[in-house]
């Protein structure tokens, strides 16, 4: 089974593909917003190293998000119209679940995060001890305090990964230090949701067909647009 | 299978999809020669965005990432053809919103990729030029085309494909904009152009004089001033009627986009006008320019309604035309939200 997957949720561009065994080739380039320029030719090379054809590939992966809304949008428009001109299935993944399963094995609870601008984070927590990771807290979007209370709300030691508790990680650790939890924070080089780490969770779900269809898959934005917010502050007052 | 980028050649049997995704309409088509459309689908936003009385670029976006597969699926359907009949991938590459763009341009390079044919980076406003000859495709050059839309008026000479000099345009609002800016004032819902049309139909377009800007004065037009001169009408006569009102303001307008387009074919030598855009739906539009046309006894090219507002088909067309003229387009291409017409391309 060849998979080919793809992750522009944060500023990186990420592509690999496996075959359910082994990773065959992979890029991973920093983009500052050049998502569109970088990816299909990332693509070519990547698939050109892994010595497969575009029309060998079984499964297409892609992060869906919650990140970067233009960035999310390029590679699902991409792995979407993949799928469908080779008419195979298509495997959606939340950029919050390829963090957490990033980090290896531990007891404590994974917070995964990820960069939200304006001074906030999307996240999410998981099990990690066993295994595949397990969500035990769907993801949200909101304020720094918030993200920090939920974790002392759960009152168990964490791991704390991602682009957007790094942003704040001064500020998270102050306020973290008085409640007197144990806080791992993960290597920086785990920030970003990485299209390896995708390809194992999707030759995973494949061998389960857990699929979707190129029509199905839709990204996980979280947060509405700032119009559609202002419409419904104005609707409600 | 279809042929690989070096050796295509294009002619009357290339099949070109076209995808375009610059503003509101999510839209894809295939087209064989250049100019034989086969299908052409359009996923319309217009509701999405109406309670904002105007297009919301995020939510814009987001509608062409939910709609970008099926409308292809269905161009692709309802041509009678399948994914390995096409020899080229054209996708509008600006101007436009840039996320609403990338999601074209994204969709595209990935057909181009799995097929490995050729993608071709197409300008939307050249795209607009050539769904005036789509629909008639004896036009001969020169040719002198009115581009009215919701973004753009623009008054272009076209010598021959690919060579175009603007010779007049808005110095502040685009005749669309007007449409639109005016229609929010009248409270007339958006958007302002089918509108305003509809009820000018029923009034006195002789009623209010309203000004025509720079009628005499070159071939630049403007619409601000008019604007605030029909704001100023109400506000000084709250009790003249809505339709007059509309009717003259839509008199006002077309008087100076028809002057303006008739003098400029004039300077050009060219004996055939062309209008394209949005704004070319506009009936007293398409009937003042035919008169005024046949007047001086030019030949005039009014594109179905279809052709004028935003479509896939054109894309189809410009990009066939544009592999003819500069060949593909680098996988690297991005979007380029300001893009002009004139401005050389790879
Ligand atoms: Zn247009």
């Amino acid at each position: 089974m060849i998979v080919l997957a793809i992750d522009t949720s944060t500023d990186a561009v990420s592509v690999a593909i496996n075959n359910s065994k082994q990773l065959l080739a992979s890029a991973h380039v920093t983009s500052d917003r050049r998502h569109a320029e970088l990816l299909t030719p990332m693509i070519k090379s990547v698939s050109q190293q892994a010595d497969i054809a575009m029309f060998e590939i079984d499964v297409v992966a892609v992060d869906i998000g919650p990140g970067l809304f233009t960035g999310m949008r390029v590679g699902i428009a991409s792995a979407k119209t993949i799928a469908q001109v080779l008419d195979i299935p298509i495997i959606g993944i939340s950029s919050l679940d390829i963090l957490a399963r990033s980090v290896v094995a531990t007891q404590r609870v994974v917070l995964a995060t990820i960069d939200a601008r304006r001074g906030e984070l999307y996240w999410a927590m998981y099990r990690n001890d066993l295994g595949p990771s397990i969500e035990v807290k769907p993801p949200v979007v909101g304020k720094v305090s918030d993200c920090v209370a939920d974790l002392v709300d759960r009152g168990q030691s964490a791991l704390i990964v991602g682009n957007g508790a790094q942003r704040h990680q001064n500020a998270m650790s102050e306020s973290l230090e008085a409640t007197g939890l144990s806080i791992e924070w993960a290597s920086e080089q785990l920030a970003q949701p990485s299209a390896n780490v995708l390809a194992i969770i999707a030759a995973e779900l494949a061998l389960h067909e857990q699929w979707q269809t190129c029509v199905e898959v839709q990204a996980l934005y979280l947060r509405a647009p700032d119009a559609e917010i202002n419409w419904q502050t104005r609707v409600n007052s | 299978m279809s042929s690989t980028i070096s050796d295509l050649t294009i002619d009357s049997s290339t099949v070109v999809l076209g995808i375009e995704t610059s503003c509101d309409e999510t839209a894809a088509s295939l087209v064989i020669g250049g100019n034989d459309v086969l299908s052409s689908v359009v996923a319309s936003q217009l509701e999405i965005h109406a309670r904002f009385g105007g297009v919301v670029p995020e939510i814009a976006s987001r509608a062409h990432l939910e709609a970008i597969t099926p409308v292809i699926s269905q161009a692709v359907e309802k041509s009678g053809l399948s994914f390995d009949r096409v020899d080229a991938v054209a996708a509008t590459v600006g101007p436009g919103l840039i996320g609403a763009l990338l999601v074209g341009v994204a969709a595209a390079k990935s057909v181009a990729l799995v097929l490995d044919v050729p993608f071709v980076g197409v300008n939307h406003l050249e795209a607009h030029l050539y769904a005036a000859m789509l629909d008639d495709p004896n036009v001969e050059f020169p040719l002198l085309v009115l581009l009215v839309s919701g973004g753009n008026t623009l008054l272009v000479e076209v010598r021959e494909h690919g060579v175009y000099k603007i010779v007049g345009q808005t110095r502040d609002d685009a005749a669309g904009e007007a449409f639109d800016k005016v229609a929010r004032f009248l409270d007339l819902g958006y958007p302002g152009g089918p509108a305003i049309d509809a009820l000018a139909k029923t009034g006195d377009a002789a009623a209010i004089d309203f000004p025509r800007a720079m009628l005499n004065d070159g071939l630049d037009v403007s619409f601000s001033g008019l604007k605030t001169a029909v704001i100023n009408h109400v506000r000084k006569y709250p009790e003249s009627k809505t339709k007059d009102i509309a009717a003259s303001f839509q008199a006002a307008v077309v008087d100076v986009l028809v002057a303006k387009t008739l003098r400029a074919a004039e300077n050009l030598g060219a004996r055939t006008v062309a209008i394209g855009g949005g704004v070319a739906a506009n009936s007293y539009l398409r009937s003042e320019i035919s008169v005024a046309c046949a007047r001086k006894d030019f030949r005039v090219v009014l594109p179905s309604l279809t052709m004028c507002t935003d479509n896939a088909a054109m894309i189809a067309s410009a990009g066939w035309h544009r592999l003819r003229l500069t060949g593909a387009t680098a996988l690297d291409a991005g979007a380029y939200p300001n893009l002009g017409l004139t401005v050389a391309q790879k």
